[in-house]
């Protein structure tokens, strides 16, 4: 019997260790209800089954309540002896049922770096698990989890189709580069254009905000199926979500600051985002979306950036493409080690993208947006600068495909497999 | 395999989820089983000595009237883990100065109903036992929900109350009330505290008529024995039913409530 800490009450012994061996508290003059049990229950969860916890008490009723405790709780009460100082010792044999599962986390300590604590080390302490068990339900990863739970409904339970292992560092980037919609911008300085410029930026500010409603929409289809045990995919998922929503905000907040207002949304943009909405394998979404959807709106957004009429217009779209630069790695991140692990991937991803062209047919990128972006490059209707507007959309259209076959490329396809996704990738850009 | 009619009793609302959830798993294991639901335990024990139901879940004191009705050769099919060893507990109030089994002669004794095994009849039955002459006790019955002997737990938390506002100086409950009452923070432990412990004795068990087939018996017991605590398809209903596991049945816990029934004329 080990003597008493020097608080007179607590635990020690065998902590940290799962083992059967023997630990020893003091409850004092607690009663069983009055506060002993908070004591001798955390002691007793250090043992496994069969494991004994001594309990000295001196408080008068302890040990009747506690041999009933014992028989409630299923442990096995295996007497008292009651010593020269009056106090009582009950030995304690933990019972078998309800151990939770897994090893402690005793020791550990996250290592600082210039005082922050960051996910991507988190991740590294405690790994994605190859596969996670629906019956650990909203258990954080590394928590001891009780047997007997229920099924939780994800179906995201394999590391090697959710959560790459860049995530945590994705995370820690988007966390450290949020920005505020309504201050960040500088909204003084949205221009005073001419009504057919403005009416551009307002028509181009439409099919911006509505290509990203989609990209709000369909991750978070998916975010409630991934499995709890990867919860930094549903984490970077959230702050992709809300990096979504405020670019919709300044995209439509742009439209209207300068008298221009809203343009127009076109059936063939309509189609071919409820194509992505529609889709149903976690992979096959990111691909669609975010390497090729949201890879080529990066070349969209440097376009606007570069020919911005006003200083608004330009520091909102660099902002915005920042955000997209990290979903476009996650999406990289993702189907790289999708491909590394699933040698039937890139035919899965190759039907994907056959059956979305399929459904678009020859619809390119929508007529009114064709002519706003011509006019954004213009800055204006002035004949010649239309023509130089003109060759610059044409070039953004081959750009569009050159990066494209870089990025898919870095995604672990061949070459061949990159050009025959990318021409068939749809023309409406996302 | 024909289809196996337990009868319960409808003690609590949570008594359907119950047994739809275990007929379900009965019938998961290959053993089709439905329940019906009694108003009270006297009703359940006639339906089964007519042979309306192939088994009954009883509680004890309906257990020992279907033992002596069947003159003894009833088949006990099983029982909870916690059935085992039941006590009950003599609560009193630390104020009242009651520091002996002796110091509750002239002092108020709370019960539960006349048909709680561990309330009212086992408590009475073993103070007595050990030199308590109740006859100089002055006894104040709670009589709620007579038929479901004791099952609710009503009684239990009137004489608690009872004991906490002062009505009573000293109180009988079963152990299992007084620990989870205490474990739930509901006891006010500088207020009261245990005086003393009745010996063990043991709670429900499923009874069957002497004629209720072998092969049936083993089936029953067999799907009771699959249910696991660590399964959660069983965990749910293990926990609303009070137990960890379903145990063999035995008949020796049962014989201080026989006693008892004989001394108080309580068949």
């Amino acid at each position: 019997m080990s003597e008493a800490p020097a608080s007179g009450r607590g635990a020690r012994g065998a902590a940290g260790s799962a083992s059967a061996g023997a630990v020893a508290v003091d409850v004092g003059d607690l009663p069983l209800g009055g506060g002993a049990l908070a004591v001798l229950r955390p002691a007793l969860a250090l043992l496994a089954p069969g494991g004994v916890l001594s309990v000295r008490s001196t408080s008068s009723g302890f040990s009747e309540d506690f041999a009933s405790w014992c028989r409630a709780e299923r442990h096995d009460d295996l007497g008292a002896e009651t010593g020269p100082d009056g106090a009582t010792t009950h030995r304690v044999a933990r019972g078998a049922d309800g151990v939770a599962r897994g090893p402690r986390e005793d020791g550990m300590r996250l290592p600082r770096r210039d005082g922050a604590l960051l996910a991507a080390d988190v991740l590294a302490a405690v790994p994605f698990p190859a596969r996670a068990d629906p019956g650990s339900g909203f258990a954080p990863r590394g928590a001891q989890v009780e047997p007997g739970g229920p099924a939780y409904p994800v179906d995201l339970v394999e590391r090697d189709r959710v959560a790459p292992p860049e995530t945590a560092r994705l995370y820690d980037q988007a966390v450290a580069a949020q920005w505020d919609a309504a201050r960040d911008v500088p909204w003084d300085r949205v221009g005073a254009l001419p009504p057919a410029l403005e009416r551009a930026v307002g028509q181009t500010m439409t099919f911006l905000a509505e290509n990203e409603l989609s990209a709000l929409w369909v991750p978070a289809k998916f975010l409630p199926r991934v499995h709890p045990a990867y919860a930094e995919v549903a984490m970077l998922l959230g702050i992709t979500l809300a990096d979504e929503a405020r670019h919709i905000d300044v995209f439509l907040k742009r439209a209207r600051a300068g008298g221009g207002g809203l343009g127009v949304s076109h059936v063939t943009t309509s189609r071919s985002l409820l194509s992505l909405l529609e889709q149903e394998d976690f992979t096959e979404a990111m691909f669609l979306l975010s390497v090729l959807g949201e890879g080529t709106f990066l070349d969209l957004l440097r376009y606007v950036e570069t020919h911005a009429p006003d200083e608004a217009t330009a520091v909102l779209v660099a902002r915005a493409r920042a955000d997209e630069t990290r979903h476009v790695h996650f999406g990289l991140a993702h189907v790289r080690h999708a491909l590394a692990h699933d040698s039937t991937l890139y035919g899965r991803l190759e039907a994907a993208v056959r059956r979305r062209a399929a459904t678009m047919g020859d619809a390119g990128v929508p007529p009114a947006v064709q002519d706003a972006l011509t006019v954004l490059a213009a800055r204006g209707t002035e004949p010649r600068a239309v023509a130089r507007g003109h060759e610059a959309f044409r070039a953004l259209l081959h750009e569009m495909h050159e990066n494209r076959m870089k990025r898919l490329v870095h995604a672990g396809f061949t070459p061949e497999q990159a050009q025959t996704l990318s021409d068939l990738h749809t023309p409406n850009f996302m | 395999m024909s289809t196996i009619v337990l009868g319960a009793v409808a003690y609590d609302a949570k008594v359907v989820p119950i047994w739809e959830g275990i007929r379900a798993h009965f019938r998961e294991v290959g053993v089709p089983m439905d329940f019906c639901l009694f108003s009270n335990y006297e009703r359940q024990v006639e339906a089964l000595l007519a042979g309306h139901v192939d088994v009954a879940w009883d509680t004890p004191l309906a257990h020992v009237r279907v033992r002596r009705r069947t003159g003894g050769a009833s088949q006990s099919l099983g029982m909870r883990d916690t059935d085992r060893d039941f006590r009950a507990k003599v609560v009193v109030r630390k104020d009242a100065g009651v520091r002996t089994l002796a110091d509750l002669h002239g002092r108020t004794l709370a019960v539960g109903s006349r048909d709680s095994t561990q309330a009212r009849i086992l408590p009475l039955h073993f103070l007595a036992q050990a030199g308590v002459d109740l006859a100089r006790v002055r006894v104040l019955p709670f009589d709620t929900d007579l038929g479901k002997h004791g099952d609710t737990g009503t009684s239990e938390l009137d004489v608690l109350a009872a004991l906490r506002d002062g009505r009573a100086q000293a109180g009988a409950v079963g152990d299992l009330v007084w620990v989870t009452e205490q474990a739930a923070g509901r006891v006010d432990p500088a207020r009261l505290e245990v005086l003393w412990t009745t010996p063990a004795f043991d709670h429900c068990m499923f009874d069957a008529l002497p004629s209720f087939p072998q092969d049936r018996a083993r089936a029953f017991w067999g799907a009771l024995d699959a249910m696991k605590w660590d399964d959660p398809r069983h965990r749910r209903l293990l926990e609303l039913e009070g137990l960890r596991r379903w145990v063999a049945p035995r008949e020796e816990g049962y014989a201080s409530l026989v006693a008892a029934l004989d001394a108080q004329g309580g068949w």
